[in-house]
């Protein structure tokens, strides 16, 4: 299995701007295994592996791949070399077909023709290798996010990489597609290719890689073989920290109210979703289980009136509602915190105080109409302590500034300053590193103790088992689970959820 | 991670209800960052003491006044202009628009038999109706069936300067009775100021306020950054952007008023040719940026000066008008190059 082939890297440093990010970092990785990068946002992973790929420069230190030594690499060095990174966000061209993106800038021809039936051919051949069943001549566009990646796995491939860097590649794919893409890993192992796997999440280190790596504030703080290690080892060389990893939330000390803020009786659809029935009662946290694809977050978005029901109904405090648009909801008391923050979510290039300040404009407003600066400075200030938010304690601070999980804390503070007491939090830590995680889980549970009724539709297990008083599991549409108190486990949620 | 976990403040109860917490330091702290205008401060001065230098007459009050009624006509146009450029919208028909309602006003006036005073009404008051009448007609097309703004605009373009030439059969026709906007002063003590400079002036004061403090003018810069996060977050967003092409078009019939008493002519083909890349120049300039979310007011009104006092500096050295085209396409792209180092410096 070790082809003798490895890619080393030695005594990496990195500044920008003057802070020093990498701290003399060492990276080995031999043909025929995978290594999995660990490390929370901001440790220092992505920096390492942009040098590896020759997109930044590394202030000192050295890069060896097989035989070869270079004090720094160019893109170009790096792909003759045979580097080839798989990023999250995909870099392939969707308004042209799988064959041609497979032979992107690689076109086989001749005096500067090219030999479409080369293309075609070359596409089959290596698709076939993976055993991915994809018809060349689609378009890139129409293909979901899981196979657009193995298109561009497809590509690396046919290009004779002889190492493979994944920037966390499972974020966006279904459970299947998950599974498929290791079957394609393990495939590339097999064949020799050095394979670098980037990662937050702790069971894919368990399932796929051999060797792993974490990286802690540019410093490599923890290596070995993946079997040798607890799980409780990499989290706490994670966080710098042992932190209680996957525990339920002390138990509530609070009443429910009477009357649920939301309750879904019979709800259908479309395709999205059938039959749901689900109520969520003031002060209680309910998180609404399923892998990606099983309807979850469709059912918050008819709570947020940007879905309608085709069947069943959707009460508020009791009342029947059909909410025409998102204005409608939030009148209502509703606040939604989408799942993809940078596209739904933030205001990127505007400050941290008109981020949170947005949907209660009209509240905040002198005569419904004037609003300033400083009234906004307020609302951030409000919220900035009791969430925790760092940022340098100025309200005009862009919020794109801001790391993944503070941007997820002003998100919040966003439907708290709008005193929403009907919260529809979609994937509320995704892409939040574990530390924000943690304490975004405090809050909701606090929100709760002050009588806000929660619905988190999460394909993420272990956030259920951390934060909900109650599980509904959903698969394909439907509600196939009810899990209450000491029976929300990892365990019985994969179970229910189908495996 | 160098900073340490912050603590965690625990809310008590009633908080929520009461709208949060109580606010400890409420003034927000001052930063020390440059401002994004400064650089073009510093050029506007740069380009002033360098014509005062070389001619005589540049720091005349004369002369000030001659700059600002030169840019009053496209300045007023890009007020509106940079509303909608932050909320991520363009209205490429402003030239033409303006031609049009200069060609409406010309014809209404000097065709309407009966006293002055009140062909001058009559014709005032078609001319605003228009100017609003292209706004909807833009709104209507841009919000409501979904044409992108820059397409919807560059039709109208056209048709408003088809338009024009058709009423004027395409002549000039000629208005020498309704001087008193482009060519009159308040002559109020101490100064006799022009009198478009004055409404070149309260445009775009009113602007500056619309987009600084009303909910209004804050919510186009939301749905600039991010139109989808906007609608998420309750901002109407298609009836506000209609909103800005309604006072794009107002703003335009303005311009156009002031152009036909200027010139005491409007001439259908070539009248305001071109002011849309004027308009453009400018708020691109004052570093509103085309992807929405982002420019101000004061920006726009520092590249406006710039583009006036250098086509004015320019005339009085006796520059060669053509020059003065090179030398403001130049500029715009100088200034952009510039505001991109700045990002890339500033983001390192």
């Amino acid at each position: 299995m070790n082809s003798g082939f490895r890619l080393e890297a030695r005594g990496i440093r990195k500044s920008f701007g003057g802070v020093e990010v990498l701290h003399g970092v060492d990276l080995a990785a031999a043909g025929g295994s995978v290594l999995a990068l660990l490390g929370e946002n901001g440790a220092g992973k992505s920096t390492l592996v942009k040098i590896i790929a020759g997109d930044y420069h590394a202030d000192e230190g050295e890069i060896q791949v097989g035989d070869e030594v270079h004090s720094s690499l160019d893109p170009v060095t790096a792909r003759r070399l045979g580097i080839r990174m798989i990023f999250q966000e995909m870099a392939d061209a969707p308004a042209l077909s799988i064959a041609e993106n497979i032979s992107l800038g690689r076109w086989p021809g001749r005096r500067g023709l090219v030999r479409w039936r080369e293309v075609r051919r070359r596409a089959e051949r290596v698709l076939d290798e993976l055993g991915a069943d994809l018809d060349p001549d689609r378009l890139v566009s129409s293909l979901r996010i899981g196979e657009r990646q193995v298109v561009e796995i497809a590509r690396a491939l046919s290009d004779e990489a002889r190492c493979l860097i994944l920037d966390e590649p499972t974020a966006a794919l279904s459970a299947q597609e998950v599974d498929r893409l290791f079957t394609f890993i393990e495939r590339l192992r097999d064949r020799g290719v050095v394979l670098v796997y980037i990662t937050h999440r702790l069971d894919e280190v368990r399932q796929i890689a051999d060797f792993v790596q974490v990286l802690r504030d540019g410093n490599v703080v923890l290596y070995g073989k993946v079997g040798d290690l607890e799980r409780r080892e990499l989290v706490s060389a994670m966080v710098g920290r042992a932190i209680e990893e996957v525990q339920r939330p002390a138990p509530r000390t609070w009443e429910l109210g009477k009357t649920p803020v939301l309750r879904f009786k019979g709800a259908s659809s479309e395709d999205a979703f059938r039959d749901v029935d689900l109520d969520v009662y003031p002060g209680e946290v309910v998180a609404l289980y399923g892998k990606v694809g099983s309807g979850t977050a469709e059912v918050a978005e008819v709570a947020f009136g940007i879905r309608r029901l085709s069947a069943g109904s959707l009460e508020l405090d009791g009342r029947a509602r059909s909410f025409r648009g998102p204005g409608q909801a939030i009148d209502a008391g509703v606040g939604l915190l989408p799942a993809d923050r940078q596209r739904e979510g933030a205001f990127m290039v505007r400050s941290v105080a008109e981020n949170i300040s947005v949907p209660s404009w009209p509240r905040l407003a002198k005569l419904k109409l004037l609003i300033s600066a400083r009234t906004e400075g307020l609302a951030y200030r409000r919220w900035h302590d009791a969430l925790g938010i760092r940022s340098r304690n100025d309200p005009r601070q862009p919020i794109g500034t801001l790391s993944g999980g503070n941007q997820q804390k002003v998100m919040l503070g966003r439907w708290l300053e709008r005193r929403s007491h009907a919260l529809l939090l979609v994937e509320p830590t995704r892409g939040v590193d574990v530390g924000a995680r943690q304490e975004i889980y405090r809050s909701i549970r606090r929100l709760g103790s002050e009588g806000v009724g929660i619905l988190i539709p999460t394909s993420d297990y272990e956030e259920v088992v951390q934060v909900a008083d109650r599980a509904a599991v959903m698969a394909r549409g439907r509600i196939v689970a009810m899990l209450g108190g000491d029976a929300i486990s990892t365990e019985q949620l994969i179970e229910a959820a189908g495996g | 991670m160098t900073d340490e976990q912050a603590p965690v403040t625990t809310l008590t109860t009633g908080e929520i209800a009461a709208g949060g917490p109580a606010v400890s330091q409420p003034e927000p702290r001052r930063g020390r960052t440059v401002p994004e205008v400064a650089a073009l401060v510093l050029f506007l001065v740069g380009e002033i003491v360098f014509f005062s230098i070389k001619s005589p007459y540049f720091l005349d009050r004369d002369n000030w006044f001659n700059i600002l009624t030169a840019i009053a006509i496209f300045g007023i146009i890009a007020a509106p202009a940079t509303l909608l450029l932050v909320a991520g919208q363009f209205d490429l028909s402003v030239g033409s628009g303006t031609a049009f309602c200069g060609v409406i006003m010309a014809y209404v006036a000097g065709n309407q038999a009966g006293s002055l005073g009140e062909a001058t009404s009559l014709g005032v008051f078609l001319v605003l109706l228009a100017g609003l009448g292209i706004g909807v007609i833009n709104g209507f097309f841009v919000t409501v069936v979904g044409v992108n703004a820059l397409i919807t605009t560059l039709g109208m373009l056209a048709v408003l300067r088809g338009l024009a030439q058709v009423i004027a059969e395409g002549q000039t026709l000629f208005l020498g009775t309704f001087s008193g906007l482009g060519q009159g002063r308040i002559a109020a003590a101490p100064f006799d100021v022009p009198v478009s400079a004055v409404i070149l002036v309260g445009v775009l004061a009113l602007f500056w306020f619309v987009m600084r403090y009303t909910v209004y003018g804050r919510s186009m810069y939301a749905i600039g950054a991010n139109p989808l996060a906007a609608r998420l977050s309750g901002v109407r967003s298609k009836r506000l952007i209609f909103l800005g092409f309604l006072l794009s078009g107002l703003c335009t019939a303005i311009g156009g008023l002031i152009l036909v008493s200027e010139v005491g002519a409007a001439a259908s083909g070539t009248a305001a040719l071109g002011y849309e890349l004027q308009v453009v120049t400018a708020v691109i300039l004052g570093g509103a940026s085309l992807a929405g979310g982002r420019g101000t007011i004061l920006g726009t009104a520092l590249g406006l000066l710039i583009i006036g006092v250098l086509n004015n500096g320019l005339n009085l050295l006796s520059v060669d008008a053509f020059w003065q085209q090179v030398a403001q396409g130049t500029l715009l792209i100088a200034a952009v190059s510039f505001d991109q180092l700045r990002i890339r410096v500033t983001a390192r």
